[in-house]
């Protein structure tokens, strides 16, 4: 009786202070949570999160609601004229979102303001179609993610051309569908610009205040998920496949290019998109992240990394800009504007992804893990 | 002789009964945390290929359900082996399973799994269910309160020898001279409430380095040490404490603070075990016979001298790296199991490329159609990984019917802030290089510093 009375107290006993070591293990590598500022605040991560990040995504919240109020208009009284209207707001709106896809954390994860559900390019056509011709769908259902977004809209609104196009929403025997669609994608669109603009906003979500807070550069700090994302953009979607694929480096495909995978392909917005891309991957590193590189002793064959980052951003930009417009047409024609431009945008992948997050010490993963 | 009565004199059992409770209690929460946070999915059910180390490729994940249940059997163990319940089943069990995950993937190395490794194989062979246990509390004709000292000294030794090759291993060019790589790794955490304000200065990085380097050098024998050892454990906390505030290293700082204990001495030991005793049951202990463990000896003398050829090899496989031509941070051959912790700010990017046959296609690999995001990165900074890649590239090209699959790497990498560069021969066909445990490979590039101060 004695021995079995001391067994169950030992056993909750240890059972407590194991307790205890787990709670302290766990909040000393736990991410940095939302609360009150800890220590001093990071001058990198206010200047990112409230003069480019935030507006950034007001911005495209703004214009997304324009896209938006055309489609409305436009589905009441299809016209030349209110067609163009939607096509510019669309080009707008577009364009402002290659600003924030930067920005995949947070907000934008939570509320599937993604690459996935807002640019998966080349677009579901047949899909799209099915949609439009009544099928069931949810927009955004597994299936679909390939069927909305920008791209799904780059091919409503502009495939094969103007009358195609206006026939699409008049005169063929699905045009209510098609209507009814784009009015959906465009909504989409609106709602989750919407939802992301607010949750970072001081006065709604305050991600900003959680954004600015969480510094270090460990697994869930700000600095650490937005370079994470940086580097992500730049490498996967920019690198691979609004370059490289297009201009047939990826698989062992029999055809060796695929002009027709371009981002922006039906609107021809692919040169662009890719230069708003740039400038803000630009923006963000003179945002702060340059004083941070330029405050350790790294380099980069021999020169101060800093200085080699500046001015690779520069040139890369330089060689967007004096890409052949459309970019599809250039790939047809083998320009080698196009492949100058892929090599810098190797160069410019590598300093990022391997000098970039080693002199700041933020570990490119997307996985929270020990180390030793 | 000396040696040999001085391994087998009788010592008070306590030290290794509270050594298990302590460890127990570490591994249990680690594994707890393991399965709570989702790492058992993460690294083990969704990834579609491994990377087994040399001589295990023939190991592969099980089923969900399994891995699951083999995560919580080892839960279970560990718990049994805190509370000494069927404890040399339990450690038997812990060692297994825990070697099983392991093996499977090195992408999850960490010294500090190498080191639960270790000492849940060393559990195995002492009697440390046989004081202040349930096993004791079950049966209690096991109970014994005095145990041959090598049951305890092998912890002592087994700690001494990762405390001091860790300490030689920081004793470089790059460690104390350039302080990194905690010049790059403190004033990120320079914004970290009281401490931080310190971390942005220089000095601290080369004070840290240094300081850490005498650290891991001396702490062994300041334990050892009567004396000293109460400051010595002072020094223990204050040193893992911090490198669990400044770093995310898990486990590991709980791990060196439980199994530091040991160097207590016997006293030491009693009283903690009748500070626990105390909160569970009213009265006092009955004062306990001195109860000798039974051994018998010549199965003790062959132990101790498979013990001798076990520490000859803990001595010896951190120094393998001095077969290898190149810079040991650079090739990594000799890296893992030899007690290098925190050495290097490493990270790279590669992009592979197969062919088709001599002349066919060539082409790149998207890396994360087969690759997760941490594979990944352990891939593109560790030459033996970005050959098993290139191995299952050509396996999965052989597959989709290609002829003679050629997969070579463009691969950058930086090494403690020095910049990026080539980091393989990126003209050599990996899909033909054969991986051997100890021959050096060839392919990697030489490392340049280039020009960092």
């Amino acid at each position: 009786m004695k021995s079995k009375n001391i067994f169950l107290k030992a056993a909750v006993g240890i059972l407590c202070l194991a307790l205890v070591f787990f709670s302290c293990s766990k909040s000393s590598d736990k991410p940095s949570p939302p609360g009150p500022p800890s220590g001093t605040p990071d001058a990198t991560l206010t200047n990112l999160g409230t003069n480019i990040i935030l507006p950034a995504y007001q911005q495209l919240s703004t214009n997304t609601a324009s896209l938006d109020a055309a489609v409305t208009v436009f589905n009441s009284n299809p016209s030349s004229g209110t067609l163009t209207d939607v096509q510019t707001a669309f080009k707008t709106a577009y364009i402002s979102w290659a600003a924030t896809s930067e920005f995949e954390f947070g907000p934008a994860t939570d509320l599937f303001l993604t690459t996935h559900f807002i640019n998966s390019f080349p677009t579901d056509t047949v899909t799209i179609r099915n949609n439009v011709n009544g099928a069931v769908y949810a927009i955004d259902g597994l299936g679909n993610y390939a069927a909305q977004g920008f791209p799904a809209l780059d091919y409503l609104l502009f495939a094969n051309g103007t009358v195609t196009t206006l026939a699409r929403f008049t005169t063929d025997a699905n045009a209510a569908g098609a209507k009814q669609y784009l009015a959906v994608l465009s909504a989409s669109l609106k709602t989750k610009a919407a939802a992301v603009s607010n949750a970072w906003s001081a006065s709604e979500g305050n991600y900003l205040k959680t954004f600015i807070n969480a510094t270090g550069v460990d697994a869930g700090s700000s600095l650490s998920l937005m370079v994470n994302a940086y580097v992500q953009d730049f490498d996967v979607n920019l690198q691979n496949f609004k370059v490289g694929i297009p201009i047939g480096l990826y698989g062992p495909s029999v055809l060796p290019k695929s002009p027709t995978k371009v981002e922006g392909y039906y609107s021809g917005l692919s040169d662009q998109l890719l230069i708003k891309q740039v400038q803000t991957y630009q923006n963000i590193y003179l945002g702060g992240l340059d004083d941070k590189v330029a405050a350790t002793s790294a380099v980069n064959n021999g020169q101060p990394l800093n200085d080699v980052i500046k001015a690779e951003l520069t040139v890369l930009l330089t060689k967007i800009q004096s890409l052949p417009e459309p970019l599809s047409t250039g790939i047809i024609n083998n320009s080698t504007a196009i492949t100058d431009a892929y090599t810098e945008i190797r160069k410019t992948t590598v300093l990022l992804k391997v000098d970039l997050s080693s002199a700041l010490g933020i570990k490119i993963s997307f996985q929270d893990d020990d180390g030793d | 002789m000396t040696a040999i009565k001085y391994l087998t004199r009788y010592r008070n059992i306590a030290p290794l009964a509270v050594f298990r409770m302590a460890f127990g209690a570490v591994l249990f929460f680690s594994c707890c945390r393991f399965i709570a946070k989702g790492w058992v999915d993460d690294f083990y059910i969704h990834p579609k290929f491994h990377f087994p180390f040399f001589g295990f490729e023939w190991l592969a994940p099980m089923s969900p359900a399994v891995m699951y249940l083999l995560y919580s059997l080892m839960a279970i163990a560990a718990l049994f082996i805190c509370l000494g319940l069927y404890y040399r089943i339990a450690t038997v069990l812990f060692f297994l399973i825990f070697c099983y995950a392991e093996l499977l993937d090195k992408t999850y190395y960490l010294n500090h799994y190498y080191l639960v490794t270790i000492c849940s194989f060393l559990l195995i062979w002492v009697p440390a269910n046989r004081y202040f246990s349930l096993d004791v509390l079950r049966k209690p004709r096991l109970a014994v309160t005095q145990v041959p000292s090598w049951t305890i000294l092998i912890f002592k030794y087994q700690l001494l020898i990762i405390y001091c090759c860790a300490g030689l291993s920081k004793l470089t060019n790059e460690w104390l001279i350039r302080a990194m790589p905690l010049k790059i790794w403190l004033p990120a955490k320079a914004n970290i409430p009281v401490l931080g304000p310190l971390l942005k200065y220089e000095w601290t990085a080369y004070l840290f380095s240094w300081a850490s380097a005498l650290f891991d050098l001396t702490i062994p024998f300041i334990l050892l040490n009567k004396s000293s050892r109460r400051f010595g454990y002072f020094l223990v906390i204050i040193f893992h404490l911090l490198t669990a505030i400044l770093f995310q290293i898990g486990m590991f700082p709980w791990l060196m603070m439980s199994a530091t204990l040991i160097y207590f001495s016997e006293g030491f030991h009693l009283k903690l075990i009748r500070q626990i005793r105390k909160i569970f049951a009213k009265e006092e202990e009955p004062a306990m016979v001195e109860q000798y463990l039974p051994v018998n000896k010549n199965l003790q003398h062959t132990g101790l001298i498979l013990l001798g050829c076990y520490f000859l090899i803990q001595l010896m496989v951190p120094f393998r790296y001095l077969c290898y031509p190149g810079n040991l941070l650079w090739t990594e051959q000799g890296y893992r199991f030899s007690w290098r912790v925190m050495l290097m700010e490493k990270s790279g990017t590669c992009f592979f490329y197969v062919r088709d046959g001599e002349h066919g296609r060539k082409f790149q690999v998207n890396n994360a159609d087969f690759l997760t995001s941490y594979q990944e990165r352990m891939v593109e900074t560790q030459p033996d990984m970005i050959l098993q890649y290139a191995h299952i590239l050509k396996q999965q090209y052989l597959a989709k019917g290609f002829s003679d699959p050629q997969v070579t790497v463009e691969s950058y990498v930086s090494l403690n802030g020095t910049g990026s560069q080539l980091y393989i021969d990126s003209s050599v066909n990996l899909a033909d290089e054969k991986e051997s445990w100890f021959a050096a490979r060839k392919w990697i590039l030489p490392y340049k510093n280039g020009g960092a101060k």
